[in-house]
């Protein structure tokens, strides 16, 4: 462990290539935050790392680090499969290693494509049993529905609340890695400030576009390439 | 009926034997056939988010390696039993990676459900019963809670278990008996 050094790992584990994920916003965001408040900080990329190779050194960081934020997107209502691996073979990796990460304090960032926060809820679950697993701490969590907007709108005027409580948890954690808390935290809830009615809209219709942009009907979408020739009971 | 069992091959515990035997004996004698298809470190490829089975391929996979036999066979059959170690409360990463690409089955769109909570529609009239069954040796209460949470809470149409050790199986049994295995309509 670094002592007062406050050396913050922070995992940015969205599954998404060659484009902007929120997840590596949320990530970035948070990188700006902890190093005003003079943490020293470190990112790692679990797609990268897993397609490099570079598990093993990434892991080794994660064991010297004083708190680690996982920041990700909810696939399925859990953590995407990418990030289980990274964190399963991480769990075997301390065993191996005969480490634990007694000490270090953990925190889960997760965004989701539906409007409701709450929907992370399981996700953070999950990251809160991983942390047992290896000794850790775990803290709280900062739970983002619509997160799928958040790379595009947050410089507009109407997301300025929703942009504004973020921060408002990244500091949190900041101050909570600073004084080491052990006090119970509650999860922080962020949604983005439009009703869901309109985020619907909205979804649905960019769904439409994006099959024009390859060539494809809105009907195109409804395909059912696997509907079986009879359906019904059987057996 | 056609019944298919997906299961984890890093993880063929005594546990898991026990439960594959405990299924194969049940399905065999409601004269079901039986495919197994089991999912390897390897296997599959993650699934990368970029939505390419709802807006550029609808319902398929852009990426084409196991998951497509899968998929398949998986809106072929009658009954889909998916065989999980629990691993900190939720599925193991292999497991997870069918759960994941297994998002061309359903429709892009959103809906609201009766709980006024979103979701996407079904992209098919009629789906395999879908029957989730985490195992492991030892778990704890809040994992055990929290595998059923993240497999019941939020999608109403599939059943979902935990088998412990041998003395779990008249349970097990039981449960199934109560359950029609064939083929549902989908819903929100």
């Amino acid at each position: 462990m670094s002592g007062d050094k406050n050396n913050i790992v922070m995992i940015s584990a969205s599954p998404k290539a060659g484009t902007e994920s929120a997840s590596a916003f949320l990530a970035d965001l948070q990188a700006r935050f902890f190093r005003d408040m003079g943490f020293s900080t470190l990112r790692l990329d679990v797609r990268k790392s897993l397609i490099r190779g570079n598990v093993e050194n990434d892991y080794a960081l994660m064991l010297e680090a004083d708190a680690i934020i996982i920041t990700f997107p909810l696939y399925i209502y859990c953590l995407p499969g990418m990030l289980m691996r990274f964190l399963q073979d991480y769990l075997d990796f301390c065993r191996v290693k005969g480490r634990n990460n007694s000490g270090t304090r953990i925190y889960a960032v997760v965004n989701c494509g539906f409007p409701e926060a709450w929907i992370n809820n399981e996700a953070v679950g999950v990251i809160s049993s991983f942390s047992r697993s290896i000794g850790a701490m775990f803290r709280f969590g900062l739970l983002i529905g619509g997160g799928g907007m958040l790379v595009g709108t947050c410089d507009a005027p109407f997301m300025r609340k929703t942009m504004g409580r973020i921060s408002g948890a990244f500091i949190k954690m900041g101050e909570d890695i600073k004084i080491k808390g052990s006090e119970k935290i509650d999860n922080i809830l962020v949604e983005a400030s439009i009703p869901h009615r309109l985020y619907h809209f909205m979804g649905n219709k960019g769904w439409v576009i994006s099959a024009k942009s390859n060539n494809l009907k809105k009907k195109d979408l409804y395909r059912k390439p696997y509907q079986p020739e009879t359906s019904g009971e059987s057996g | 009926m056609k019944a298919l069992i997906i299961s984890d091959l890093d993880f063929k515990t005594d546990l898991f034997k026990q439960l594959n035997s405990l299924l194969t004996g049940y399905l065999l004698e409601k004269g079901s056939s039986i495919e197994r298809i089991e999912i390897g470190r390897n296997d599959l490829a993650f699934c990368r988010g970029c939505f390419g089975c709802w807006v550029q391929k609808p319902g398929e996979c852009v990426v084409d390696d196991k998951m497509t036999e899968i998929n398949r066979s998986y809106m072929s059959a009658d009954v889909v039993f998916f065989l999980s170690p629990v691993v900190f409360g939720q599925f193991s990463a292999n497991m997870k990676n069918a759960r994941d690409r297994w998002l061309p089955n359903m429709l892009p769109f959103f809906k609201v459900r009766p709980d006024g909570s979103t979701i996407h529609p079904p992209r098919y009239d009629d789906y395999p019963t879908l029957l989730i069954i985490g195992y492991a040796d030892e778990i704890t209460e809040e994992d055990l809670k929290l595998f059923i949470d993240i497999t019941k809470k939020h999608l109403r149409e599939i059943e979902a278990f935990i088998f412990r050790d041998e003395n779990g199986k008249a349970d097990l049994i039981n449960a199934l008996d109560k359950i029609k295995l064939m083929k549902v309509r989908g819903i929100i």
